[in-house]
């Protein structure tokens, strides 16, 4: 009796045992058949988009036939999903990958470097430099840009009509000014703004202060406090400037949109959404005001990255390679949902001609790319909420700032 | 009951009010469904769409595709699931209650401990056992792990301690084995039990988002949950698809509901007949 | 020959025993059991699982953390708040649901049909349902306008959006509970009730004083499960905030933090597992402590 229990209990404890063993170690898995099969994973983007990338893929497999490509979406939360895949090793080859989340990811190794890949017909110095560069490390490239946009003012030329106004504004002073002549109370706002840093970080160092310095938040000062102020001096004393939520609208495109704002800061994916859902909204875009005499904006970029633990990295190369290349990239920006990285492309397809796309193309000479290191999403996510209290007017900017830097560096540190 | 008409109008007031609550949500939602883009945006409140259309409805089936798989693999998951609980923990519990083996008290005080650990504890330890399995992105994984349930072994100790040992003895002169017994004789009986079971594994299964969220990977794998959440991702502001799709995703259930519904409320008991 | 007959009897039913708890044991042991222990391991290491497995032995550095994350407290205190007004307004409100059903009026059954709604739906559809009529311009809004109450930005404004879930739970949660007391109020005696008629007991003061104390053990089991799965709210503020816990933090509760530290944010899964111990001593001191309260033994 007493042995059957020791033995009952020595066999639950080996179960025990070799289930721990089993989940806390990772044993390979390999595959193998004859047309490789790659996966590649990316949001979604409106129908037309998934349509231009449907085709792009289908030219791939077309001038590549022993490889087939399996498009799969992430619609919601695309880096958690993409990171738990990569830990669960369930990610696909290759993926869309943002700058701002590069650097994180890059420091982890689950990223394949892609120096080795590139031949010399790839040509690298036709991409636009500072896109590429936010996806290097330590010299080393770990991702090809695919496309980018940059800010610009977009403006309801109706409404500029209506209030007098000849142009859209060139200084931000003189945005200050027309969005007072544009407000009709809590109907229209003359300026929809978006009190994130992703959109604001231009204007945060404007004046010299630095958000993040040797990966610690430092944004809690004088600069850049005095850079922000404006902002919630439009909201809150003059009220003529209001977010998306404020007037039931789910993004500043559709405030634009829906008429209730005259003015907003959007990226050249307000185009084809304007086309799409406002086609009557009469509007023009300019590049965003200066601000202290200074240009300035932001610029996002996506690239193409490669799954380190890939089983197939020549064929993911492959098509790394063509989506963005000259060719794939063509057919991807050509309807203009997206601006080319190359600059071959960009002229080729001549944006820069676009009267919509010019301000936008023009900004990228200038603009402040979105990366800054791996703590810029702890820093964003504390800077953001912080920094809404403050556009609330819940409390003053600085005391708002103060503590989301305090914040941030605990969770830098949590993190460490 | 006929005494007090002030008493009963009280009680029909209570009883309509909440009715409307509870209908108002889902009236809105159905009519927000066949209204277009342009009316939801608006802004108005009319429950009757101006213009009817259900455009709406096709389209979503149109842009995705993968609609009717998501409700095949929530309802697969949810049936197999809930099956197996049943006959698990009936079978666990039925031996923790009238079977003699070394080892049932340690085993009975490990499943009342188990009881009180939330399951976040072990979420991300068994990430990486499904994922040493091989079982992320599959049914198995999604099934498995929660194909036993410490609450409702306990339950269904409860219940047979409780049950008429007559029954059994019976049974066992005409020469029943315990296994023939079980599940001939003692399952049958134990109905009540099972169907409260049911319905909560049930319900546990088929609303579960934060578990398939990190276990199913491959959009044709999705459970309705999270393919809607997927759904609203892309359509974000398109309010009448979004509310057409969470339209598409209830029917099933209540047409369901409309069949079972009288087994449902007699059913839901937590303790055994005394 | 007896004994030797008796213990052979001992030992197949033994056997059977086990047969008949087999498939618990194995899944027990692979998916509860061995990821406690797996748990445990991890909460003393900095965890990285991107670009092959990193551990590193860090003590009880995961478990300082938690003094010092101000979003572990943030998270804690939505926790709490949420748990102390969810918990005692949803099961008041089942009870209220069910005596009323249970008084034996025309149409209950339609009432029945009607409250089971909310239950049978799946939470993410009725979070959508209710994102939809939170809207600025939405359903919610319109309706305090015409009663001329002040409307609030629900899923936007800090200080509003997580009453936005608490009323949202308490909606699609009391009928479910609502429908366990049901079943219970069936079971207490009639003659109790005409017993109190003979002594002349209006009809509220029955419910206090004979429905009240007969579902007791009933309350006991919905508080303990209310309790449970208030602590461990997580798919309406995931959807709701987008994963974020926003607007700042008003929405993040313990377990969605969990998520984030295991799959959001890099190298703090073994942060996250300390977490979840935390979470786990919380809801064991809870549910003693509601034991403790309440006296009834019959169901824990």
């Amino acid at each position: 009796m007493k042995l059957k229990k020791y033995v009952s209990a020595a066999g639950l404890t080996a179960l025990l045992a070799t289930s721990l063993l089993a989940g806390c170690s990772q044993p390979d898995e390999s595959e193998s058949s004859s047309k490789t099969v790659i996966t590649l994973s990316g949001w979604g983007g409106n129908p037309v988009e998934k349509k231009l990338l449907e085709e792009v893929l289908d030219d791939f497999e077309k001038s590549h036939p022993n490889i087939d490509v399996k498009f799969n979406q992430i619609s919601d939360q695309y880096m958690d999903v993409l990171k738990t895949r990569l830990i669960g090793g369930t990610a696909a080859d290759v993926f869309y990958l943002d700058a701002f989340e590069a650097p994180g990811l890059i420091e982890t190794g689950a990223i394949e470097p892609l120096d080795k890949y590139v031949t010399k017909d790839f040509d690298v110095n036709d991409f636009e430099k500072p896109m590429l560069d936010a996806f290097k490390d330590n010299g080393k490239i770990y991702g090809f840009p695919k496309d980018y946009s940059t800010l610009a003012l977009f403006y309801n030329k109706k409404m500029f009509r209506e209030a007098g106004i000849d142009g859209p504004p060139k200084t931000w002073e003189e945005l200050e000014k027309d969005a007072k002549k544009l407000t009709k109370g809590n109907k229209v706002y003359g300026f929809g703004v978006m009190p994130q840093i992703e959109r604001l970080y231009y204007m945060a160092e404007s004046q010299g202060g630095q958000v993040i310095t040797n990966d610690r938040a430092t944004f809690a000062e004088d600069r850049v406090a005095r850079a922000l102020q404006p902002i919630l001096d439009m909201h809150l004393k003059d009220k003529t400037a209001a977010q998306a939520s404020e007037v039931g609208s789910g993004s500043g495109g559709e405030m634009f949109g829906q008429g209730r704002a005259a003015m907003v800061m959007e990226g050249n994916w307000n185009i084809p959404f304007m086309e799409d859902t406002f086609p009557k909204i009469d509007y023009g875009t300019a590049e965003l005001p200066t601000v202290n005499g200074k240009k300035g904006t932001m610029s996002f970029t996506v690239g193409y990255a490669m799954n380190a633990e890939s089983k197939h990295k020549k064929a993911s190369w492959e098509l790394i390679k063509y989506l963005t290349g000259k060719e794939g990239m063509k057919t991807w920006t050509s309807k203009g949902f997206a601006l080319p990285t190359r600059k071959s492309v960009a002229a080729e397809l001549g944006f820069d001609k676009d009267p919509l796309r010019r301000p936008l193309v023009k900004g990228a000479k200038y603009a402040t790319v979105w990366q800054d290191g791996p703590m810029l999403p702890i820093v964003m996510n504390n800077f953001n909420n912080q920094f809404l209290s403050a556009y609330l007017g819940e409390r003053p900017l600085k005391d708002a700032l103060k503590d989301a830097q305090k914040q941030a560096n605990k969770e830098i540190k949590v993190a460490e | 009951m006929k005494k007090r008409p002030i008493g009963k109008t009280i009680l029909y007031v209570i009883l309509i009010v909440y009715a409307v609550i509870t209908l108002v949500p889902f009236l809105w939602a159905l009519s927000s469904s066949f209204k277009s883009l342009g009316e939801i945006v608006s802004g108005s409140i009319n429950f009757i769409p101006k213009n009817f259309t259900i455009d709406n409805y096709k389209e979503i089936f149109t842009r995705e595709p993968l609609f009717g798989r998501w409700l095949f693999n929530s309802l697969f998951i949810a049936v197999v699931g809930t099956f197996l609980n049943l006959i698990f923990n009936s079978m666990a519990g039925y031996a923790l209650a009238r079977l003699s083996f070394p080892g049932k008290k340690s085993i009975f005080i490990i499943i009342l401990a188990v009881l009180m650990i939330p399951f976040q504890v072990t979420l991300i330890p068994n990430f990486l056992i499904l994922k040493a399995f091989g079982w992320l992105n599959t049914y198995q994984g999604m099934i498995i792990p929660g194909a036993v349930n410490a609450t409702f072994i306990f339950m269904m100790r409860q219940f047979f301690i409780n049950f008429p040992k007559e029954v059994e003895e019976a049974a066992a002169i005409d020469g029943l084995g315990k296994f023939g017994t079980f599940f001939r004789i003692v399952l049958p009986l134990a109905k009540p039990a099972l169907a409260a079971q049911t319905i909560f594994v049930f319900m546990a299964f088929w609303n579960d988002f934060m578990r398939p969220l990190i276990i199913l990977s491959d959009e044709s794998m999705f459970t309705l949950p999270l393919g809607l959440n997927s759904f609203k991702g892309q359509f974000i502001s398109y309010w009448n698809y979004i509310m057409a799709a969470s339209m598409v995703f209830t029917l099933p259930i209540l047409i369901l509901y409309a069949f079972f519904n009288r087994y449902f409320v007699k059913g839901i008991k937590f303790t055994g007949e005394k | 020959m007896v004994k030797s007959s008796s213990s052979k009897k001992l030992r197949r039913e033994a056997g059977q025993g086990y047969l008949f708890m087999a498939p618990v044991l194995i899944i027990l042991g692979i998916f509860v059991i061995a990821p406690i222990l797996c748990a445990i391991y991890l909460s003393f290491h900095k965890v990285e699982l991107l670009g092959g497995t990193h551990l590193e032995f860090r003590g009880l550095d995961n478990f300082m953390k938690i003094t010092f994350d101000d979003r572990a407290h943030i998270a804690l205190k939505n926790t709490f708040i949420y748990v102390v007004i969810v918990v005692p307004l949803q099961t008041l409100l089942a009870l209220v649901l069910a005596a009323s059903l249970n008084a034996g009026m025309k149409g209950q059954k339609f009432f029945r049909i009607v409250y089971f709604l909310p239950t049978l739906t799946s939470s993410a559809v009725l979070t959508l349902i209710f994102m939809w009529m939170y809207n600025q311009n939405g359903l919610i809004n319109h309706i305090l306008d015409m009663l001329h109450l002040p409307t609030y930005n629900w899923i936007g404004d800090p200080s509003v959006a997580l009453l936005a879930i608490m009323i949202m739970n308490i909606w699609a949660t009391a009928p479910f509970f609502m429908v366990i007391y049901l079943a219970a109020l069936q079971d207490i005696p009639d003659s109790h009730y005409e017993a109190a008629e003979l002594d002349g007991a209006t009809g509220l003061q029955k419910f206090w004083h004979i429905t009240v104390p007969n579902l007791r053990p009933v309350t006991s089991f919905v508080v303990i499960m209310g309790l449970i799965g208030t602590f461990q709210l997580f798919d309406q503020s995931y959807i709701f905030s987008g994963g974020s816990g926003g607007p700042n933090n008003s929405t993040l509760t313990v377990v969605l933090l969990i998520y984030q530290y295991a799959f959001k944010s890099l190298g703090t899964m073994g942060y996250a597992t300390a977490l979840a111990f935390m979470l786990a001593i919380i809801i064991l001191i809870a549910t003693l402590l509601q034991r403790k309260f309440s006296k009834e033994e019959s169901l824990y």
